[in-house]
């Protein structure tokens, strides 16, 4: 299962990532070098050489060309492309995964509900990429690999790119197996794997654990929830305005109030993910605010 | 020899005029544009689609036996008929979650859903996993030739306290 | 000498001029002019910075992405000889293309240059992020590039639904129910019950969106033609739009690093 031939393009996904990620840590450190060294990086007369297009870029890109296209080839013939049995709308397979560049979305759907992690997630990621330029107000680092110049916004860049997308995708495609349920990296794929995933919403922890109300759930449900919605009202708005006045000070008077608040909701929104998970991992939280009767859980 | 006629002043159009003329046209051009996209948008949600029926005889009280979950009728409807002491139950075979079909798993005593693993009692309860509410029940009674009927077209959720309703569970005496 | 004398008659011939209206490219005029005369060359600007077209800088994954959106095109219309994208047909017709046509690699190479593509385009983003490329001016190509690439996912994701095999079904019928949890517009989000009651039905339900998304999987009918005509059509069509648009924003600066007069 792991070794199918659909799997074949994370595995080396990984192994370019690594190489990437080492290539530009790299040369950023060695214009960072050249940075503390009273260079000019961005201005010096080497960055600002021209050459024609013809032949010099032309003819790399028709090299690359070429590689790709060999590639390609000796894949196609090598692999056969997959095909699953036909459609059958009353059996799922078991376990039915998207393909691998999905998979990070679909594990995303077993801490958050389809509205937040099928809807609201993702257009926030798409939004959020477009607005980085605009967000990202520091005239540094234009053109050329950089670390010292920019750390916020690489290590960010990186956490999204690298742990939250990438490394999820890795956790879908090789630790999910039959039922979803989690296996190790040598474990054989049982279907009876007996696991107790016992999930409990706050409400309940709140109300049956330690007994408030007389152990019973009250039947308005805004009444319910109501630590769950102050938490989240908490965390989307006095989390920003924390940043804003303490811990991100300097931030917020080169930014502006605008530019700050839409990069900390921003921020907060992608913390919030692996916030989740580790609150499924350890006390089994389900839901912090449960509505079913109106859709609304997160 | 007559003076000849010199052309009248160029009509001038008032500023009014001119103002009310381009109000016409933006309305125009909006609603034009309005009604195409309406028109392609509409395209995408026909009045009727075609489904199978909804409402299927599922055999004779007796031919389930006490506290299992039978399957013969998922392939071909979509349900499970689950029968205890009191009597039996139509559930749907679709995750609340997103929509795959789940597996009863016979020693766990449990259904469970291979896409996103949510998990589900036999009553059809949601107890772990993303599932946000309970598997639906399907409207479930007698025949006038003894055999159970299920329809399809109406569903009881158990979260808006719809399992009280009576066609949502078949009494046995 | 003969040899050279023929080659020389034919640069020299009406034809060979009509075809290449310009010189070997070995002086700047005509170095010029091979970009700019050439319908696809001109795509890029005519001459560009040395830093920023080294290979170990760019990692050339914009130039493979666009190089990979073409052989998906190719192949993806050589494959419709055989497809027809309807949920009766698609399964067999990929069973017969498989079996009936020697050196059948045709959809191997769409299949697994549609997977290389999404790794190219990621990389290509990595790239141009860490390179801070996406700075002034050229914030509103970054925004274009990020478009593509929701536009090269939902591609892929349509792709796979082509086949109409169990990998196709559970797919969208995982997509069309998050479609349904839409907040306010789908029948099963948050504050879906508001705009019921103002517009008196439900925008995105379960008999919509099952046609409108894939012709209904739980109905029976299963026809995938709806959406399939995405994948065939409309996306490709608007990629190759924003694509264009895309490397043509490259005239302004060049791909990376500081504003320099090009032109």
């Amino acid at each position: 299962m792991v070794a199918k031939p659909d799997n074949i393009p994370i595995v080396a996904m990984l192994f370019l990532l690594l190489f990437f990620t080492w290539l530009s840590i790299h040369k950023a450190v060695i214009n960072d070098k050249l940075i503390d060294a009273g260079q000019d990086v961005e201005n010096k007369k080497e960055a600002k050489e021209l050459v024609y297009t013809w032949p010099d870029l032309v003819f790399s890109e028709f090299i690359c060309t070429i590689g790709v296209w060999c590639l390609l080839l000796a894949w196609a013939i090598v692999l056969k492309a997959p095909l699953e049995e036909p459609a059958n709308p009353v059996d799922t397979p078991n376990p039915s995964k998207a393909p691998w560049y999905f998979l990070g979305l679909q594990e995303m759907l077993v801490y958050y509900d389809p509205w937040l992690a099928g809807v609201v997630f993702p257009t926030l990621i798409i939004v959020g990429l477009i607005l980085i330029p605009y967000i990202d107000t520091n005239p540094k680092g234009n053109g050329y690999y950089t670390f010292k110049e920019r750390p916020f916004a690489i290590t960010t860049f990186l956490f999204g790119f690298l742990i939250l997308w990438n490394l999820l995708i890795v956790y879908g495609t090789f630790l999910r197996g039959p039922n979803w349920n989690f296996f190790g990296p040598y474990e054989v794929w049982d279907i009876h794997k007996l696991e107790v995933l016992r999930n409990v919403n706050l409400s309940e922890y709140i109300f049956r654990e330690f007994g408030l109300n007389g152990g019973k759930l009250p039947d308005n449900p805004l009444l319910r929830e109501s630590l769950g919605i102050l938490l989240t009202i908490a965390y989307m708005v006095g989390v920003p305005i924390l940043l804003a006045r303490k811990w991100m000070k300097k931030t917020y008077e080169e930014l502006g109030a605008a530019r700050f608040y839409i990069m900390a909701v921003l921020l907060i929104s992608m913390a919030a993910l692996p916030l989740k998970m580790v609150l499924r991992w350890t006390i089994n939280l389900k839901y912090i605010v449960a509505i079913p009767e109106a859709f609304f859980n997160i | 020899m007559p003076a000849p006629k010199f052309p009248e002043a160029p009509e001038t159009v008032s500023r009014r005029t001119f103002v009310s003329w381009i109000a016409v046209g933006w309305v125009g051009f909006v609603s034009a544009l309005g009604l195409g996209l309406t028109a392609v948008g509409r395209l995408f949600f026909p009045n009727v689609t075609f489904e199978p029926p909804q409402r299927f005889k599922a055999g004779f009280p007796t031919e389930y036996d006490v506290d299992k979950v039978d399957e013969h009728l998922k392939k071909a409807y979509g349900v499970w008929m689950v029968r205890n002491e009191r009597g039996i139950y139509a559930l749907s075979t679709v995750c609340t979650h997103l929509g795959c079909t789940p597996n009863w798993l016979e020693g766990e005593q449990k259904f469970k859903c291979p896409c996103h693993g949510s998990g589900f009692y036999k009553t059809g309860i949601n107890f772990e996993g993303p599932a946000p509410r309970p598997l639906e029940r399907f409207k479930i009674g007698l025949s006038e030739d003894g055999q159970i009927f299920v329809d399809k077209n109406k569903k009881y959720q158990q979260e808006k306290g719809e399992w009280d309703d009576p066609d949502s569970f078949l009494e046995l005496a | 000498m003969a040899k050279a004398g023929f080659l020389e008659s034919l640069r020299k011939s009406q034809a060979w001029k009509s075809i290449f209206r310009h010189g070997p490219p070995n002086n700047s005029r005509n170095k010029v002019l091979a970009v700019l005369m050439n319908v696809f060359l001109h795509l890029h600007p005519i001459r560009m910075k040395k830093s920023g077209i080294r290979m170990s800088f760019t990692w050339c994954m914009g130039g493979i992405t666009f190089f990979l959106f073409l052989v998906e095109t190719v192949t993806g219309v050589l494959l419709m000889f055989y497809y027809r994208p309807t949920a009766e047909f698609a399964y067999s017709d990929i069973i017969a293309l498989r079996e009936h046509v020697p050196i059948g690699i045709m959809r191997e190479v769409h299949r697994w240059g549609a997977h290389l593509m999404v790794i190219s385009v990621w990389l290509h983003m990595f790239r141009v992020f860490l390179t801070g490329s996406y700075k002034p001016p050229r914030e509103f190509n970054w925004g274009i590039g990020v478009v593509l690439l929701t536009l090269t996912l939902l591609l892929s994701f349509t792709g796979y639904l082509l086949p109409w095999d169990q990998l196709a079904i559970w797919a969208i019928t995982v997509g069309s129910n998050m479609a349904r949890a839409t907040p306010f517009l789908g029948s099963e989000g948050p504050g879906a019950s508001l705009l019921n009651m103002i517009m008196g039905f439900d925008v995105v339900h379960s008999g919509s969106d099952a046609f409108c998304v894939a012709g209904g999987p739980r109905g029976g009918r299963g026809d995938s033609a709806p959406l399939l005509r995405f994948a065939l059509y409309i996306y490709p069509a608007s990629a190759a739009l924003l694509m264009a648009v895309h490397l043509a924003s490259t005239y302004d600066g060049g791909i990376s690093g500081p504003f320099v007069r090009l032109r």
